[in-house]
């Protein structure tokens, strides 16, 4: 388990995300948990994920609260 | 004629904008939103028998009254009798606009889906069963290419269609039978209001724990024991209601889309895309792509406008020419040529660099790069106290700052909004451009492209400077953390683009022919009276006020009457600094005249002080409509210190370094 904002190129699957308002925000851009994504660009700075064929550039605050594991 | 009203509302990025001009073409107006300052666009366009009236609605993911935007789209469907809500979806990317779809059936029942960017999908081997589609959400769906024009006329047959018929079937979305009970639960409390939002509507609204229609119904209905009903819901569900209802959501229509989608022959792959978004958000180069993006952009303007810029002026002249010679009355000869030529003139003659700004800074917009931007300097804002969607209203702040403050509504924090609207004045707009183009055609010929740009860095830095200011001293508060999509990169449609670009040049074209002309009529009589036959001199009016700023400037290097006269109609509108000097000092001998009054060292420190002090009147009255008076008035103040004091240190240091 890793934190979305130290994690390197690969894909990952989100298990948790620890505010309820961020998951709100990611929610609506259709983001949830357990769903598989695609680190494109890791930080430092905003990430940026893809999930299917949506991407998504998330602030490094964000990130932090967003807890994925990879996937090989 | 017969009437009809069509809305549109869709997700960003999904082609909106060039649906609604592909509709209209150039019959559209740009206005505000009744009691904010939400831009508005509406149109009309006629097919067959009937005259169809578009208003475009705020771009949107979801349906909340906590957002404003968001907002006027539920209340423009509450409130007014719309015929058919056109709701556009990008055709590579259907999930999230069948979303949204859900959420606007419980406002609306006549609802047309169109497919847009249709070729993006079937590049990507995506084809839909419409049929299928159609029969789940009793909705009809339509297939376009909207920047290739392709699939309007079936559209406008659809939409046509649509406004002769009686919708006989309507889509209810189901939650499930515990959500369901608790619904109609709630409903029945909503009924007994007879309010003009849809029981239902209001009832997901208050499950899904909106905060705006929560306060709106507390007092109204039994609301402890709608909570006590919402808590045995989670309960029994085990997850936090809200939650529940937007997985519900994607849950199903992830399955729906799986069922529609009849043909995939690959893998979606958006491997360049990916590539490019490497190089353009990178950490280092990133940064280094969007300065030299600017650069091209500005220099562009200048290289590109100047032979059309000149050719105006020389119609101007031959026009001045003609109305000296005619037989009108000298004072009315005075009044045109001295007042409105040379005023509106001057202005009017900067319109090819105004459209090309506006046209480099649409293809930003089309192509996908603004985001990027927001993603490169989100690191630098964030350091600031900000996110990097400010950026976004900051860099709209180089057309024009009253849309640029506008688009603060864009970030959900009030201090995020209250910090970018106030460092948005510092930002170079296109008004300030005539200015630069002035100065730097006289000064500094040889290098005007790069002292331009300069300006346009210093303004931002100025602008990064007190944001990091306030945001220490003033405003001490966390920043809201920044999520924006990334839409795929596309080829722009130079309709649409040139269209965006004219209809933006054409409200520059109508402040010059309101704004300004009352300015410059103002400017004459104060010039002409009380002495007509010593126009602009120091005896007449304007030459009185001017003596009595000027000693403020001194030290700026501008010390002279008829500098401190163009800064003040400069807060007017911030061309009028262009167009005092024409009227003043004539604008055949414009550039010599100038030659004497300024040296490069004082030009320079007086487009400081043209870029950096007060808001124009525009931008300060939608400052107090955004932000409220107070911060109205402490930019209005603080943004003349600011300008005034840099332009003194800059001159009286080169003046030591260089000589001037």
């Amino acid at each position: 388990m890793e934190r979305l904002s130290d994690v390197r190129e690969g894909k990952y699957r989100i298990l948790e995300i620890l505010k309820p308002g961020k998951l709100k925000k990611l929610s609506n851009l259709g983001i949830f948990i357990g769903d598989l994504i695609e680190v494109i660009k890791p930080g430092p700075g905003p990430i940026i994920i893809k999930k299917e064929n949506i991407t998504i550039g998330i602030g490094y605050g964000i990130a932090m609260d967003v807890i994925v594991e990879r996937v090989e | 004629m017969e009437e009809k009203i069509i809305a549109i509302a869709g997700n960003p990025n999904t082609g909106k904008t060039t649906i609604f001009n592909s509709l209209t073409g150039s019959r559209q107006k740009v206005g505000n939103w009744p009691g904010v300052t939400v831009e508005k666009k509406e149109g009309y366009y006629i097919y067959k028998d009937i005259k169809f009236n578009v208003v475009d609605l705020p771009g949107t993911y979801t349906l909340t009254g906590e957002s404003e935007d968001q907002k006027i789209a539920i209340d423009f469907l509450v409130e007014n009798k719309v015929d058919v809500l056109l709701l556009i979806a990008d055709a590579s990317n259907l999930e999230r606009s069948l979303s949204l779809l859900i959420l606007l059936s419980e406002l609306h029942k006549n609802i047309i889906v169109d497919l847009n960017m249709i070729d993006l999908a079937e590049k990507e081997g995506i084809d839909y069963d419409i049929e299928h589609l159609e029969k789940l959400f009793k909705v009809r769906f339509v297939k376009t290419i909207g920047n290739k024009n392709i699939g309007i006329d079936e559209l406008k047959e659809e939409i046509y269609k649509r406004c002769k018929e009686k919708v006989s079937e309507t889509f209810k979305f189901n939650y499930g039978a515990d959500v369901e009970n608790t619904i109609s639960e709630i409903e029945s409390e909503i009924n007994k209001l007879n309010l003009n939002y849809p029981s239902r509507f209001l009832a997901i609204k208050i499950l899904e724990k909106d905060e705006y229609y929560i306060e709106f119904l507390k007092d109204k209905i039994n609301y402890e024991k709608i909570t006590s009903k919402i808590l045995n819901l989670e309960k029994t569900l085990k997850k936090p209601v809200d939650m529940l209802l937007m997985e519900k959501r994607y849950g199903i229509i992830h399955g729906i889309v799986r069922e529609a989608i009849i043909e995939r022959k690959k893998e979606l792959k958006f491997e360049l895309t990916e590539k490019i978004d490497k190089i353009l958000t990178h950490n280092f180069l990133g940064p280094l792509i969007f300065l030299f993006i600017m650069f091209l952009i500005f220099n562009g303007v200048f290289l590109l406008g100047e032979p059309l810029k000149n050719f105006i002026d020389l119609l101007l002249e031959k026009l001045k020419e003609f109305l000296s010679n005619s037989s009108f009355s000298p004072h009315l000869i005075s009044l045109l040529n001295q007042g409105i030529i040379s005023g509106v003139g001057s202005v009017i003659s900067f319109v090819p660099n105004i459209f090309l700004f506006f046209f480099f800074f649409s293809i930003l917009e089309d192509t996908g790069y603004m985001a990027r931007a927001a993603i490169v300097s989100d690191r630098i804002m964030h350091k600031l106290g900000l996110h990097g969607k400010s950026a976004i209203p900051l860099i709209l702040g180089f057309g024009c700052n009253v849309p640029a403050i506008m688009g603060t509504r864009i970030l959900e924090n009030k201090r995020d909004k209250i910090l970018t609207s106030l460092s948005i004045p510092f930002i170079s707009c296109s008004a300030r451009l005539p200015v630069y183009l002035l100065f730097t055609g006289i000064f500094f010929a040889k290098n005007q492209g790069l002292i331009i740009f300069s300006l346009y860095l210093l303004g931002i830095i100025v602008s990064f400077l007190a944001i990091k200011f306030f945001n220490s001293f003033v405003i001490k508060q966390e920043s809201m953390p920044l999520i924006i999509e990334l839409p795929p990169f596309r080829t722009p449609y130079w309709k649409s683009i040139f269209l965006e670009s004219w209809i933006r040049t054409k409200y520059f074209l109508k402040k010059a022919g309101t704004l300004i002309f009352l300015g410059s009529l103002i400017l004459w009589l104060l010039s002409y009276f009380p002495n007509p036959e010593n126009y602009g001199s120091e005896y007449n009016f304007i030459g009185r006020i001017g003596k009595i700023i000027s000693p403020l400037f001194k030290y700026s290097g501008f010390g002279f009457w008829q500098a401190g006269v163009a800064l003040i109609f400069g807060i007017y509108a911030k061309e009028l600094v262009v167009s005092t000097f024409g009227t003043l000092f004539g604008v055949e001998n414009l550039n010599d005249t100038l030659k004497i009054y300024f040296n490069p060292i004082s030009s320079y420190s007086f487009m400081i002080m043209s870029l950096l002090y007060m808001p124009c009147l525009a931008t300060f009255l939608v400052l107090r409509k955004e932000i409220g008076g107070k911060w109205a008035i402490v930019s209005l103040f603080w943004t003349f210190f600011i300008g005034w004091f840099i332009s003194t240190i800059f001159y009286q240091i080169f003046k030591v370094l260089i000589g001037g």
